[in-house]
């Protein structure tokens, strides 16, 4: 007889389930717009539709994954127990939701209040996932670099939040931010840390354990898991002096510090490819392909970047800023959430029900929570997705066919996912009716 | 002499090693002792044995091997 082990470290179940359900959703939203607004959205990344877009991708699809993801992962891999991580969830998950919801509402409809409402909003939820997160994250007896990534991940989006919610107040008092800072360095400087200060820094701590350990690739040389985050810190906080320079001035040194940060980004990259192509089994499911759209996209933006910055004429095209997105949102950040995403849930539930039901009950196997035909054909939606937009950044007249690829993309796989959370309601109703038989009390 | 059990979890997929371990825990009799090696830290593991009377003792070996040896405490 199996012993009835204990799995204290996990947070319950629907804390993560939370946010990562309700991800996709908010990204279907977005290829809503574009299809809505169509190629008037591609205008610039200055439009209201690319600036809804964006929020909703980032803030609402790419923070919910994270936050999930992030109060999971501490709990298990910090070694000890966020505080009171379901009343947390609780009361983050509604308010990011919400406060997407306000601020794609406030640039669709150029409405100077909902900025304001937006900003509070995130500042509140922000401000006490980030406490927990901190005080999770300092307080660990656990070593190792992921857990230093994961400390300057957070102070990544500490820093994006603060210089976003300043945005945001900006924009909703209708106050000129040139007082003090220039408008457009700010918002430089919270693209950066908020792409590469918290969302590719989170990636990078995250697959130093679990591309080696999900994709049986050998780990990542030492070297580059101590060079890496800290060279990418240190651009960041030079990126960030040009908070202090005159007024509407572009710094010769800025392009060298962004080419610096392509370089280790690249490097990045190119390293995950490497690894990934001398996995010790040739296992090539969802994750792993998915995984490597997300690297490849990643060597793009970076190649891009340098390409830019050395021909002007494309670099200053207002479409450029767009088709650097597209190659950064749904190409790094979503193929990475999403093959992630059908690597933890199955893994969860296994977890979960293991938890619940021992030897007496076993789960299902892990190949039987999501069907890998229907990871495989909705990742490969997500790739024609990511195809159209980038034609459709040439090309306009595709934004509304791209929309729509990209809104059928987050269905799918929300579709996946809500299978997943289904395979396990049923599991655990299963557990819970044979110990009502047995014992007369359903097991905790 | 005790008899000695070893999982080599280095080539498998999460959660096939702690799905092993489960089942030879189950059935470790006092004095037999687990060896399982792995290719990282098994913290979710540790919190396992510590919490149902294991005890353990972890080493890293010069090829990055985590070598876990777990007895009934």
């Amino acid at each position: 007889m199996q012993p009835a082990l204990s799995f204290e470290q996990a947070p319950p179940i629907s804390v993560p389930y939370r946010f990562f359900l309700t991800a996709p959703v908010f990204g279907a939203v977005a290829g809503l717009v574009l299809a809505w607004f169509g190629p008037v959205a591609l205008q610039s990344r200055w439009s209201p539709g690319a600036l809804a877009m964006t929020h909703l991708i980032v803030v609402d699809f790419m923070l919910q994954a994270m936050c999930g993801s992030l109060l999971q992962f501490v709990a298990v891999v910090a070694g000890n127990n966020i505080w009171r991580p379901h009343l947390v969830a609780s009361l983050v998950h509604p308010m990011i939701t919400a406060g997407a919801v306000f601020l794609a509402t406030a640039f669709l409809l150029e409405q100077p209040i909902l900025f304001l409402v937006a900003a509070l909003v995130f500042a509140a939820a922000l401000g006490l996932f980030l406490t927990v997160m901190a005080i999770a994250l300092l307080r660990t007896p656990a070593r190792g670099m992921s857990i230093h990534i994961l400390r300057l991940a957070v102070f990544g989006l500490l820093v994006t939040v603060a210089l976003g919610a300043t945005l945001a107040v900006t924009l909703g008092l209708q106050a000129d931010a040139a007082t003090t800072w220039s408008l457009l360095a700010m918002i430089n400087v919270h693209v950066a840390w908020g792409l590469a200060g918290w969302a590719l820094m989170l990636v990078i701590g995250v697959s130093i354990l679990v591309v080696p350990m999900f994709q049986l690739t050998p780990a990542y040389p030492d070297w580059m898991t101590r060079a890496l985050p800290a060279g990418l810190f240190l651009i960041l906080c030079l990126w960030s002096l040009q908070l202090f320079a005159p007024k509407d001035t572009v710094q010769a040194w800025q392009s060298g510090v962004a080419l610096a940060g392509m370089l280790l980004a690249g490097a990045y990259a190119i390293t995950t490819l490497w690894l990934q192509s001398r996995r010790r089994r040739r296992l090539t499911d969802a994750t792993f392909i998915l995984w490597r759209v997300a690297m490849l996209s990643l060597l793009a933006f970076a190649m891009s970047w340098v390409i830019f910055d050395l021909v002007p004429q494309l670099g200053d095209h207002s479409r450029a800023p767009l088709w650097l997105g597209v190659l950064a949102l749904p190409g790094v950040f979503l193929s990475v959430i999403t093959g992630m995403l059908y690597k933890i849930m199955p893994f969860l539930n296994w977890l979960h029900l293991q938890q619940q039901g021992g030897s007496a009950i076993p789960p299902p196997n892990m190949k039987q929570m999501i069907p890998e035909a229907s990871m495989r054909r909705q990742m490969w939606l997500h790739i024609t997705a990511l195809g159209l937009l980038l034609a459709a950044v040439l090309w306009p007249a595709l934004a509304s066919t791209a929309g729509l690829a990209f809104f059928a993309s987050c269905i799918w796989l929300e579709w996946n996912l809500i299978g997943a959370a289904r395979v396990y309601a049923r599991f655990r109703d299963k557990i819970r009716a044979a110990a009502v038989a047995q014992h007369g009390t359903p097991p905790i | 002499m005790p008899e000695q059990r070893l999982i080599d979890g280095r080539d498998l997929l999460p959660p096939e090693p702690l799905q092993l371990a489960l089942e030879e825990l189950a059935s470790l009799a006092p004095g037999e002792e687990l060896t399982m090696l792995l290719r990282c830290e098994p913290l979710p593991l540790y919190s396992i044995l510590e919490k149902n009377g294991f005890s353990y003792r972890s080493d890293r070996k010069p090829d990055g091997t985590s070598e876990v040896r777990i007895r009934k405490a």
